[in-house]
């Protein structure tokens, strides 16, 4: 798909989002000459995508109810600005029908689907029903949100445990509980509503059987305004924490080209009956005899299309921006095929010695990797402080290479050169998966790094001969710099901030 | 980190400290390092035997290391508590500095394992729910309060066996960080 002078195009996109996304879809207007208008809450001044943006505008407090999900406030700068069109990023109000409607109202282009195919698609339900109408696989449970907890839970001993609760409204594992058996129904629901309440203003939740070692793998699919929709293949996406993705890559170990295929057509009859255009998501879980049960749509971009991108050589956000516009896909993607491989860690700020609890503060140094096959989509730098109101993402680093192999190396090699210092960050959990004999020989599904985890630690590496001594040499002459006694005088560091001391308190734990 | 001040050893220009190390990997250690101003750089003794090291600070908090030709390049972070953390590669390091000739004995907060325990907040957050009431005997381990943070819920546990002496929330509170939540004693 070609973007030229000639062809109608955006001339400023207003960015409905933060951090590394904003970043994102920030540098892809960029790479397309479109201005960008980026905004802020009252803790992001600082962001990294509002110094990258041509403009910026505060839209309020810090909690996103407040800042990031105001429709009002959004569309009142996309105007004042004089926006064509929004992109949503992801999360946030990514995959809220009511800012596509918004944008309608305004004469403003939203860069993704129709309300309409949000609604037909994007939640859980309505979903599962299009899929059964479009012949493609799914997954045991009720269609429909349960309302009372009782009649849900007789409808669960019905179905048999284990069960999964979900919010209608869900998304990266929040509103999400899978309940074991019928003692821990109550807590487990009470638990999913509250969060898919505070999470989504929606505390509505539904039930589906739970399938045991499955992978969840999804499509890839583009669709443009001219009735052409393509796949561009699959991601793996097993290696899930609690139901949160940390690592994704393409080509799936598990996928033959008969199977993409079989998948990829799937997806692309579920967008085609869902009316579906711009790019999205078809999420299918897969057992061990390759069966595959459609799990979902993601109406939106996903935080790990760059795998996507790295093994087909698109650029996603510069194609919704240009599906937006109204171009055509090309005739020739119908076929396109994955070519070698390419793998995404996300980089959380959360401690994994502390139950992964996170752990915003200030970023005192860091050194990003470089070199062959790597690319880092980051929305930090050094000095930044991370806030504790949002998720605590603070980068994507995706290797690519011309085999599985290749790509794990590099992603070694790029994580060994990564450093955060000042917050604690998730880097040891990836450095031993990246080591764990079924993960490199692929043997994956949903709940294996939940096990991994659970299983006792592998002991402490020791560290080669003399990192001792030059820890301590460099503790002494730190010492030395510090107090300006040095030769080589720098100003001191900075004092550190309460937060790190917050994340180390032994007696905190997640709700399991 | 007052006790800071370096001392001359024997009137070289020497600076000598004892630095406690500890890791995952070795333990808790105790290393003497001397470091005297040389015509470029330093010499340097641990443990009062010379080593091979060239060490220069590159950037603020990032010191390379080169002992005996091997590469080693060293993050430092100072931590609240006056002790400093070490990353070399994947290993980190807590060390803290003495200077032996002001020799303070300071202690870091040795958790009381017994007794009464004050249950802080870990971050800013809201009480989503309490899930003990005052009065009530708890195990360790059991989870007393959850906290809403970062769009988390997150149960705060019991780090002992005991009686909740008091609660000092109710349910919607939002709390600061280190904010006593509820004492168990």
């Amino acid at each position: 798909m070609r973007v030229t002078a000639e062809s109608s195009m955006f001339q400023k996109i207003l960015i409905a989002n933060r951090g590394e996304i904003a970043v994102r879809v920030l540098r892809a207007c960029r790479e397309m000459g479109i201005r960008t208008v980026g905004v802020f809450s009252e803790v992001d001044r600082h962001s990294l995508h509002v110094r990258l943006a041509d403009e910026a505008y505060a839209i309020g407090p810090a909690a996103s109810r407040e800042s990031y999900l105001r429709i009002d406030k959004l569309m009142d700068v996309a105007k004042k600005t004089g926006c064509d069109a929004v992109h949503p990023g992801y999360g946030f109000l990514a995959e809220n029908p009511a800012l596509p409607r918004a944008c309608n109202d305004a004469r403003i282009t939203f860069i993704g689907p129709t309300s309409e195919a949000m609604e037909a698609m994007g939640s859980k339900t309505a979903g599962k029903q299009l899929a059964r109408r479009s012949d493609v696989p799914t997954v045991p449970g009720t269609d429909d949100p349960i309302e009372n907890p009782e009649e849900a839970q007789s409808l669960a001993r019905t179905m048999g445990y284990p069960i999964l609760l979900k919010a209608i409204a869900g998304g990266g594992g929040k509103g999400m509980r899978v309940v074991p058996n019928d003692a821990a129904f109550p807590a487990a629901w009470r638990d999913a509503a509250s969060e898919a309440m505070n999470a989504f203003g929606d505390p509505r939740v539904f039930l589906e059987k739970y399938l045991i070692g499955p992978r969840h793998i999804e499509i890839q699919v583009l669709a443009d305004g001219h009735g052409r929709v393509v796949s561009l293949g699959e991601r793996e996406c097993s290696v899930q924490r609690r139901h949160q993705k940390v690592i994704e890559e393409a080509p799936s170990p598990a996928v033959t080209p008969e199977l993409r295929r079989k998948m990829g057509e799937a997806a692309v009859r579920l967008a085609r009956a869902g009316g579906y255009v711009n790019a999205g998501t078809v999420e299918f879980l897969v057992d061990a005899a390759l069966n595959f049960y459609f799990l979902e749509v993601n109406t939106r971009l996903q935080v790990e299309h760059p795998v996507t991108e790295q093994v087909t050589g698109l650029d996603l956000v510069k194609l919704q921006i240009a599906i937006a516009a109204g171009h055509r896909l090309p005739f020739a993607w119908e076929s396109i095929t994955p070519r070698g491989h390419a793998m995404e860690v996300r980089l959380y700020a959360e401690d994994p010695d502390n139950n992964f609890f996170p752990s915003p503060g200030t970023i005192l140094a860091r050194h990003a990797p470089t070199g062959p096959g790597i690319r880092l989509d980051e929305g930090v730098y050094e000095g930044y402080t991370v806030p504790m109101e949002y998720d605590p993402l603070l980068s994507k680093l995706i290797a690519w290479g011309n085999s599985r192999e290749e790509t794990i190396a590099r992603l070694r090699r790029a994580l060994d050169e990564y450093t955060i210092t000042g917050i604690r960050t998730n880097v040891s959990l990836f450095r031993r998966i990246l080591t764990e004999p079924e993960f490199l020989r692929g043997e994956i599904h949903t709940k294996w790094l939940d096990e991994l985890l659970a299983r006792p630690r592998p002991p402490a590496v020791a560290p080669r001969a003399g990192t001792e001594e030059a820890a301590v040499i460099a503790a002494a002459l730190w010492h030395i710099e510090q107090s300006g006694k040095g030769s080589n005088d720098q100003s001191p560091a900075e004092a550190p901030s309460r937060w790190k001391m917050q994340g180390r308190r032994e007696q905190v734990d997640r709700t399991p | 980190m007052e006790n800071a001040g370096a001392a001359r050893a024997g009137g070289s220009d020497a600076m000598k400290f004892e630095v406690h190390l500890q890791s995952a990997a070795l333990g808790s250690k105790k290393r003497v390092v001397e470091l005297e101003q040389a015509a470029s750089g330093y010499r340097v003794r641990i443990d009062g035997e010379p080593v091979n090291a060239d060490a220069v600070q590159i950037a603020p908090n990032t010191i390379s290391v080169l002992l005996d030709g091997q590469a080693f390049e060293v993050h430092v972070t100072p931590s609240m508590d006056g002790t400093i953390k070490l990353q070399s590669g994947p290993h980190e390091f807590t060390a803290e500095l003495r200077d032996p000739r002001a020799w303070q004995g300071k202690k870091h907060g040795a958790a009381e394992a017994e007794g009464r325990q004050h249950i802080l907040a870990p971050m800013p957050g809201k009480v989503i729910r309490l899930l003990v009431n005052a009065g009530d005997d708890v195990e360790a381990g059991q989870g007393l309060i959850v906290v809403e943070a970062m769009k988390m819920q997150n149960e705060i546990r019991s780090p002992k066996a005991g009686k909740v002496e008091r609660l000092q929330v109710k349910e919607g509170q939002a709390v600061n960080a280190g904010e006593v939540l509820c004492v168990v004693a």
